[in-house]
């Protein structure tokens, strides 16, 4: 085979590689003027290489980027230097229908082009070959990668949400655990104290008679006393009389008993406060007096009232409410604490009003203070679980979103009023029937 | 730490290679862009893998930047990167003739696009004084608008120690600054050596 015939077939075979490459091929010179098109190129472009070669590739493709690809073209041919386009970054150079007809996805094919610097007999560069890789697989495949990532984000947040609210579910639950077993605990309590009241009790409404009686024997002794013949004993019997200060003790005595009554009264209406407030037999739901309720509450937490507000009532009349009474006990006690604890000290005593009334199918009950009141930020955070203002180790900032969540399970709603430096009121409704509203 | 790469004699040719080859490419960028771009000294150092990261910090400066990378192969191997400590998105799109920039995509396109001229004309120029070839890959973003601290990162490293040519790049009057870094691992030097070699030889 000579020379030139080996040289002919070489051309050919190359020739025949370019034609069918799964690769789009062209080729233009520095004027735009198209010198190469291969198959790939005619079919997807549907324009065939007799027609494309010999144009400007702008003429027969105006919907080409112009002065960009004129720039980037210009740029092979004076560094000599291959040039990109990337299909994530620009998706395609030339507009091809994509290779999935049928199928579908994308609407465009999605192409990758490499501009290569082409030298003739080595020297400048004379043409720039474009090489179109098809990436619309590629393109897909990232697509559905980057909806299964974002799917997968979404789903974990949505799981981090839930075990926020787990968490908070949890914290209720053990907060109201926790006010269950207080509760059971303070009536057992109650209970043991009702016994040795109820024989202290007895034992000195005897004592009470027998000190009557023996007053009254003695009185009688004295007025017999002059009738004593024995005149050292008349002395024994003055001095001691004058030494006890006989006629105090006669007049003490009866003052003391009534004094215990009173203590023993007082005793007995705390343990009956305590075993209401608690209401640990009564669990269900039943018709209460909220009045009587707001009033044992009180009564309860009044240690920690006493010395530092003045309790105004303003109680309206209101019907039996269908409720869980100790609970709503648990939410008047939070509310009193509260303003207890916003009241201002440096301002001497506060004033903490409570009210209630009645309007239509509900009723209400308020806690107001005169206290320091509510920033916004803390308004806004107030039923959050464990918010709290107050130092560290005295609140759990748990008795308001526990209180949040017990009015809720009442279908009431709390309202709040409240002015920094002025004071905060807060008012509970609660229907008067579940029935009512549920569902 | 300091790392001999490559001896006195051939590193005064590197630093001569790396100067007539930034003038060189200073002409082709502006015939590209049309438009004159100050080059600086190259400066020639060594730097261990783990110096990498702040190296390349320490020449963007403060703030953000992003970077784009492209490895360049043949005789000499090894990976260029262009930090752009200052650019407008307009700018460069006037720069490329390109519609103006209107997302993010174009956006990082025109920074392969500037990466792509800057770092073939003086990666091609140097390669051409040393009469060898080389070929360059596609270009990829490295980081996109992150703390320059965060550029690169040292546990993505694979190379012991790099030699490291850096070059700045300024556009008159247009917000526009970035700096061109050829880094070569430790074993790819050897290949350079030899080139540097024949370079002085044949002067």
């Amino acid at each position: 085979m000579t020379a030139a015939a080996q040289l002919g077939e070489t051309c050919a075979l190359l020739e025949s590689l370019v034609e069918r490459i799964d690769v789009g091929i062209f080729a233009v010179d520095r004027s735009g003027t198209v010198a190469l098109w291969n198959t790939f190129m005619a079919v997807h472009s549907g324009k065939s290489s007799a027609v494309v070669r010999g144009q400007n590739l702008f003429t027969v493709f105006p919907e080409l980027p112009r002065p960009w690809l004129e720039k980037k073209l210009e740029s092979v041919f004076v560094l000599g230097n291959n040039a990109y386009t990337l299909w994530d970054l620009r998706p395609y150079l030339f507009r091809f229908p994509n290779n999935r007809p049928i199928t579908g996805g994308l609407a465009e094919m999605r192409q990758n082009v490499t501009f290569l610097p082409i030298r003739i007999a080595g020297g400048e560069v004379g043409l720039v070959c474009g090489t179109v890789f098809d990436y619309t697989d590629t393109a897909l495949a990232q697509h559905k990668l980057h909806d299964a990532i974002a799917a997968l984000h979404q789903e974990k947040d949505a799981q981090a949400q839930l075990i926020v609210k787990l968490e908070a579910a949890q914290n209720q639950l053990l907060q109201s655990e926790k006010m269950a077993s207080i509760g059971q605990l303070a009536a057992g309590i109650a209970h043991e104290i009702n016994n040795p009241i109820g024989f202290v009790n007895s034992n000195l409404q005897t004592l009470k008679k027998y000190c009557q009686q023996m007053l009254q024997l003695i009185s009688t002794y004295q007025e017999g006393e002059a009738q004593i013949g024995n005149v050292q004993l008349r002395g024994e019997l003055s001095a001691l009389t004058q030494s006890m200060d006989f006629d105090f003790l006669q007049q003490d005595l009866p003052e003391l008993i009534k004094e215990s009554e009173n203590g023993l009264l007082r005793i007995k209406k705390i343990v009956e406060d305590l075993k209401d407030f608690s209401h640990v037999n009564k669990s269900d739901w039943q018709y209460a007096d909220l009045n009587a309720g707001l009033d044992s509450t009180l009564n309860v937490v009044w240690n920690e009232v006493k010395y530092k507000a003045t309790v105004n009532k303003n109680y309206g009349s209101l019907p039996a409410v269908e409720c869980l009474a100790a609970q709503l006990n648990q939410v008047f006690m939070n509310l009193i604490i509260n303003a207890v604890q916003a009241l201002d000290e440096s301002r001497g005593m506060g004033t903490i009003t409570l009210s209630t009334g009645h309007q239509d199918e509900w009723v209400w009950v308020e806690v107001k203070d005169n206290g320091r009141g509510m920033s916004a930020e803390t308004k806004k955070r107030l039923f959050e679980p464990f918010f709290t203002t107050k130092p560290v180790g005295k609140g759990t900032g748990l008795g308001m979103s526990v209180s949040y969540n017990i009015v809720q399970k009442h279908h009431g709603r709390i309202e709040l009023d409240s002015l920094a430096g002025e004071g905060t009121r807060f008012r509970v409704w609660v229907p008067v029937k579940q029935t009512s509203i549920a569902d | 730490m300091t790392i001999e790469f490559i001896g006195e004699d051939q590193r005064e040719a590197l630093q001569e290679v790396a100067n007539i080859g930034m003038g060189q490419a200073g002409a082709s960028i502006a015939k590209v862009l049309g438009e004159f771009v100050e080059l600086s000294v190259p400066q020639i150092s060594a730097v261990s893998a783990a110096g990498i990261p702040a190296a390349l910090a320490a020449l963007a400066g403060d703030g953000v930047a992003s970077a784009v990378r492209q490895a360049f192969l043949g005789e000499l191997r090894g990976e260029a990167i262009v930090i752009f400590s200052e650019h407008s998105a307009h700018d460069l799109a006037e720069l490329l003739a390109c519609a103006d920039v209107l997302d993010g995509p174009a956006e990082r396109e025109l920074l392969l696009d500037i990466s792509n001229v800057l770092v073939g004309a003086c990666l091609g120029g140097m390669a051409q004084l040393l009469r060898t070839t080389i070929g360059f890959s596609p270009l990829s973003l490295l980081a996109d608008q992150v703390p320059t601290s965060m550029l690169l990162q040292a546990d993505e490293i694979s190379a012991r120690c790099a030699l490291l040519v850096e070059v700045r790049f300024r556009l008159e009057k247009r917000a526009f600054r970035s700096h061109l870094v050829m880094l070569m691992a430790d074993d790819a030097v050897a290949a350079l050596r030899r080139a540097l070699d024949r370079f002085i030889e044949e002067l």
